[in-house]
C-alpha cells in the first residue's frame, strides 16, 4: 500500500453513480413492494453503507477508512425502466473515498439484483462510474457533461471538419440542419431561421423561403428529400413552432 | 420487450448479441442472425471503403421503434440491433441483427423484416470511397420493394 502517513489531512467526498436495467413489470413490483423478499430498497441502502465501510477488505490497495458519512440514493426510472444508484462517501483522511463510493454503488446494485432475481434474470448493472471527488492532492474532478453527449454525426471525408453556422436570429426561430448528402450539395449544414419570416409556418412555408434564397434549395422540394421535425418523419403540411428542429435528407442508404 | 440496439463507431464482433440473448435462459429454441458487410465493390468497382453518417437521436429511436413493431408481430424473446458508422473497410461488419424466438420461424421472419425496414426507415448514408474518388450511395428501389412485403 502506498504509504500515506505524510499527507496532510484533507476534507474528501466522492460521488458514483451506476445503474440496473430491468424489465418494467419487474420495476412495478419493486415500486409495489411487491417482491417476495421484501423492501428491496431498504436492503440495497444498507448492502451499499456497510461495503463502503469494508472497502479495504475487498479492493487489496484500499487502507481502512473511518467514514464520516455515507449516503446511497435510489432513483426509480420507469421511463427507461431502471433503478439509477448514487452513493456519497465523505471523511476527513489522508486518502480518497472514490474507491468506497464505487463499491457501494455496485454492492447496491448487486443487492437489487440479489433481490429481484426471481421474477427477472435479464437485468443488468451498467454504468458504474466515478461523478466526481473533491479534495486530496489530485485536485478536484467532475465527470463533464460531455461524457453524456451523443457522438456527432459523421461526416464524409471531403466534408472533414465543415459544419457553417448560419445567422443567428432575434426572437422565434427553427434551426435547420442538412444530412449526408444534400449538406454537401448545398454547402450547409446548420441555418436558422427566424419563424417570422415564414409565410406559412409549416415545412411548406420553409421550402419555399429556402428555395426564393438561393436556387440550390430547390431541391428541397424533390421528392426523394426527407424531412423531420424534433426527429420525427414528417410531410410538408407538418407545422412549426419556436425552435424546432427541421432536418431535410436523402432516402437512407444504411444497413 | 427485452430490445437493445447500439450504435458506435468500433468495430464489433461477429458474434455480437448471441450470447446476450441466450444468458440465464433455457426457453430460446432459435436464434436467427444477420450480418450486413462492407464490400469491395458496389456502385463502383473497386471500393477502398466507406464512411456511414447517421443522424444521433433520431437513428437510434428509429431502431427501437422498428424493434418494437418486429416485437408485435412475431413471438419473439429477444432483439439485438448494432450498426457501425464513421469509416469501415471492405470485409468490415456493418450491422448486425439477432432474433430470439421459441420457434424459428418467428426468429427468420422477424429479422427478415427489421432489416427490410433498417434499410429502408432508418437514417443512415453511406458514402464510398473508390479509386475515381467519393459518392454517395444511391437508395435501391429493390429495397423499397422488399420492404412493401410486410
Amino acid at each position: 500500500m502506498v504509504d500515506v502517513g505524510a499527507k496532510q489531512s484533507t476534507r474528501r467526498e466522492a460521488v458514483a453513480s451506476g445503474r440496473i436495467m430491468m424489465q418494467p413489470q419487474t420495476l412495478h413490483l419493486l415500486t409495489d413492494g411487491a417482491l417476495p423478499k421484501g423492501d428491496v430498497i431498504a436492503t440495497a441502502r444498507i448492502a451499499g453503507i456497510q461495503a463502503a465501510k469494508r472497502t479495504h477488505e475487498l479492493i487489496p490497495l484500499c487502507h481502512a477508512l473511518a467514514l464520516s458519512k455515507v449516503t446511497v440514493d435510489f432513483e426509480l426510472d420507469t421511463q427507461n425502466s431502471c433503478v439509477h444508484v448514487s452513493a456519497m462517501c465523505r471523511l476527513t483522511g489522508q486518502t480518497g473515498v472514490e474507491m468506497e463510493a464505487l463499491t457501494a454503488v455496485s454492492v447496491a446494485c448487486l443487492t437489487l439484483y440479489d433481490m429481484c432475481k426471481a421474477v427477472d434474470k435479464s437485468m443488468r448493472i451498467e454504468g458504474v462510474q466515478l461523478d466526481s471527488k473533491v479534495g486530496g492532492k489530485s485536485g478536484d474532478y467532475q465527470r463533464g457533461s460531455y461524457d453524456l453527449e451523443v457522438p456527432p454525426i459523421v461526416t464524409g471525408e471531403s466534408a472533414a471538419g465543415e459544419v457553417q453556422l448560419g445567422e443567428r436570429c432575434v426572437g422565434e426561430c427553427v434551426r435547420v440542419k442538412f444530412l449526408a448528402e444534400l449538406r454537401e450539395r448545398l454547402g450547409h449544414s446548420d441555418l436558422s431561421i427566424a419563424l417570422d419570416a415564414l409565410e406559412t409556418k409549416d415545412v411548406a412555408g420553409l421550402k419555399a423561403l429556402l428555395a426564393a434564397r438561393e436556387d440550390n434549395f430547390d431541391v428541397l422540394r424533390d421528392q426523394r428529400t426527407l424531412c423531420a421535425v424534433n426527429q420525427v418523419m414528417v410531410n410538408d403540411s407538418a407545422r412549426l413552432t419556436d425552435n424546432d428542429e427541421v432536418a431535410f435528407f436523402p432516402p437512407v442508404t444504411g444497413g | 420487450m427485452n430490445i437493445a440496439v447500439c450504435i458506435q463507431t468500433q468495430a464489433f464482433d461477429m458474434a455480437y448479441g448471441y450470447e446476450d440473448l441466450l444468458e440465464n435462459r433455457s426457453d430460446v429454441g432459435a436464434v436467427v442472425s444477420f450480418t450486413g458487410l462492407v464490400r469491395d465493390f458496389n456502385e463502383s468497382p473497386e471500393v477502398t471503403g466507406l464512411t456511414l453518417e447517421h443522424y444521433p437521436g433520431m437513428t437510434e429511436r428509429t431502431l427501437e421503434d422498428i424493434g418494437q413493431q418486429a416485437w408485435q408481430r412475431w413471438s419473439l424473446q429477444g432483439i439485438r440491433i448494432i450498426h457501425r458508422v464513421g469509416y469501415m473497410a471492405p470485409g468490415d461488419p456493418i450491422v448486425r441483427v439477432s432474433v430470439a424466438s421459441a420457434h424459428r420461424r418467428d426468429a427468420f421472419e422477424a429479422c427478415d423484416f427489421i432489416m427490410d425496414f433498417l434499410k429502408t426507415r432508418a437514417p443512415f448514408w453511406k458514402k464510398e470511397h473508390a479509386r475515381e474518388g467519393d459518392y454517395w450511395v444511391k437508395e435501391r428501389a429493390s429495397d423499397q420493394q422488399d420492404a412493401t412485403r410486410w
